[in-house]
């Protein structure tokens, strides 16, 4: 996307940074809340998606309060009024030209936009105010944890340390959480972060609120982390024109969740007609991974290797530029861009889960998915086949997937064909390989080898080799020296004629799905 | 009232716009009017629509409460057709420009299709 040119507007003696985008017909402020930057939200796509959302439909004006963001700073000894704020909007507004805007108040921008309003009624269009609330220690903290977290923000800001206390559903999302703490870091300074959370902490507008005749909306998320639902309840009551409407979620930034619900909330309370719902949809990899339990570990252990696993998904799919989509039990879904780096993922993952000690199986399938929500769609359905069907250590992904990934030096061995009632024609399937090797990338059924003529040590030797394991950890599992397990797989490539440690594995999967070659 | 009797042309849409007289635009719309804007954020395959008069009055409303300038410049009219484009721009400097063809019923507009562009 093109940078969108920032302006400053001249309020008193201060610089407002602004920025406008869209050429709606209606003019909407956005006014922030705890910190901003004009230039950051951009980078972070449900800001960006929120952006768009609005824009479509209005001129946006973006600004950053004074002391925040691109806009000037202000003397931390000398905080200015919720007032003096407010009339950096109207500066902002005859800056671009606004004569009459809608607000959107979000947070601790909330009051800052009802006080506009009760002030200058003839500028005020509507009003939309998202987890806004009117008193500050009634509804967002007491002045205890307050002092806590002011203390966090002293000792600890620009480290991202803040976030749990905004949006606790992101703090595993590594993407997110790097980015908070650059948000942190380029909206405001330590002292500046300290000083603005002792303004805000000062905010109580409740005498405004009979003096608000603007129309307006008011949206909480009903579990909301940082504000109180009954604030919003509070100013339902008190605003003479107000609708309420509590949507689920916990997460308290408007950019942060289910974004396009509160778009659709402001674009039909401004517009008076109903967003148009619109499908999209994107080409997306779809990595499935399924951890089970093959050792009879009991549950206690269970849970805590099957929730160490699970931070571990997390971490390794932000690390491979994916993203976590949704996690049913002991199923996780995650999507990529590319193909190479869904499967690199899964030979993370695989190697991660042979070091918890969990077993895994997973599928790869590409196709196009909704943009929004979890993949509930036909490309879902498949890729959580492919993950039952695999069995345990194997990467199955259809053949779709490895034609994506040619060149990216992965490897693949043929796995056969599915049938999925849903698709016209069985599904070509292949065994993704995670270590790098020489027999070629497709090896053919050559060899009319019979599994039957393994020992059952053997088999199970062939087994743990197909999940990747070494010849250490192998003789660990079945109580055998290192020697006689190096003696075992010398063998096993020796009766099947196979070159490889990774083409037995796949001699294992392709003679047996889960149970290996008995 | 003056306003329902004024008759809709290049002329009268141009003194309306350039005066930002949100009212007297909205007079020139039939009841049942539909206006379609086509822009980026609003591409040809699902472009903003204002239906009714009603709608159309808060659009101009909305439009004329802006402190800007509007100039039209061509006007062509073909029968019930009519086209203008108009150059905005706003204090800061930013310009819109636009092009609009209306389509007129009974001396009123019916249909209208805006495509416009803008400084972002």
């Amino acid at each position: 996307m093109r940078p969108i040119e920032t302006r400053y507007a001249l309020s008193g003696e201060v610089r407002i940074a602004y920025q406008v985008v869209g050429q709606g017909s209606l003019d909407l402020v956005f006014v922030p809340g705890f910190i901003s930057n004009l230039d950051l939200h951009w980078e972070d796509e449900g800001y960006t998606r929120l952006l768009k959302r609005l824009s479509a439909f209005s001129r946006l004006i973006l600004f950053d309060k004074r002391g925040t963001g691109l806009s000037d700073r202000v003397d931390v000894h000398h905080l200015p009024s919720l007032e003096t704020r407010m009339d950096d909007v109207r500066a902002v507004m005859d800056a671009a030209g606004s004569g009459r805007a809608a607000l959107l108040g979000a947070s601790e921008g909330a009051p800052m936009a009802m006080l506009f309003a009760a002030t200058y009624p003839e500028r005020t269009r509507a009003l939309a105010l998202y987890g806004g609330y009117a008193h500050f220690h009634k509804w967002v903290m007491s002045p205890e944890r307050l002092n806590a977290f002011i203390a966090t923000a002293d000792t600890a800001w620009g480290t991202g340390a803040t976030l749990p206390n905004f949006a606790p559903g992101r703090v595993d999302d590594i993407r997110f959480s790097t980015w908070w703490a650059r948000f942190e870091r380029l909206s405001a300074s330590p002292t500046a972060a300290a000083a603005l959370a002792r303004m805000n902490a000062e905010i109580d507008v409740r005498g405004v609120l009979g003096a608000i005749g603007a129309p307006t909306l008011l949206i909480h998320r009903r579990n909301d982390v940082r504000v109180d639902p009954d604030a919003s309840r509070f100013l339902a009551r008190n605003i003479p024109n107000a609708r309420l409407a509590e949507i689920p979620g916990r997460d308290h930034p408007i950019w942060t969740g289910d974004v396009d619900r509160v778009a659709d909330l402001i674009e039909e309370f401004l517009t008076g007609a109903c967003a148009v719902a619109e499908a999209e949809r994107v080409l997306a990899v779809l990595l499935v991974t399924r951890i089970y339990d093959t050792a009879r570990l009991g549950d206690r252990m269970w849970n805590e290797r099957s929730q160490r696993f699970q931070e571990t998904w997390r971490t390794l799919v932000g690390r491979h530029g994916g993203r976590c989509v949704d996690m049913r039990g002991e199923t996780m879904i995650s999507r990529f861009d590319g193909a190479g780096r869904a499967l690199r993922c899964a030979a993370a993952l695989r190697e991660a889960a042979q070091q918890i000690g969990v077993s895994s199986a997973q599928g790869v399938h590409v196709g196009e998915i909704e943009l929004r929500g979890p993949p509930s769609g036909l490309t879902g359905r498949v890729t959580m086949r492919l993950a039952t069907h695999a069995g345990r250590g194997d990467i199955l992904a259809s053949r779709l997937v490895a034609d994506l990934a040619t060149g990216s030096g992965l490897h693949f061995t043929d796995a056969g064909r599915i049938g999925v009632d849903e698709l016209d024609e069985p599904l070509a399937l292949v065994l993704a390989m995670s270590e790098q090797h020489l027999e070629p990338a497709c090896r053919p059924k050559a060899k009319a080898t019979e599994p039957a003529c393994l020992t059952t040590r053997e088999s199970e030797v062939v087994n743990l080799i197909a999940d990747g394991k070494s010849n250490a950890t192998i003789a660990a599992e079945l109580r055998l020296s290192e020697h006689t397990v190096k003696r075992h797989v010398a063998n096993i490539l020796l009766k099947l004629d196979l070159p490889s440690r990774a083409a037995a594995a796949a001699f294992s999967a392709r003679h047996a799905g889960s149970d290996g070659p008995s | 009232m003056l306003t329902k009797t004024q008759a809709v042309n290049g002329a009268a849409i141009k003194k309306a716009i350039e005066g930002r007289d949100g009212k007297m635009l909205a007079s020139f719309y039939a009841d049942d009017a539909l206006v379609r804007v086509i822009d980026r954020n609003n591409p040809p395959s699902k472009p903003r629509e204002v239906r009714g008069r009603a709608a159309i009055t808060t659009f101009w409303d909305d439009i004329c409460s802006r402190a800007m300038t509007h100039k039209v410049d061509t006007t062509i009219a073909d029968g019930d057709n009519l086209a203008f484009t108009q150059a905005c721009a706003y204090p800061d400097g930013t310009k819109v420009f636009c092009a609009a063809m209306l389509e007129l019923k009974n001396g009123l507009i019916a249909r209208q299709t805006v495509v416009q562009a803008w400084d972002e």
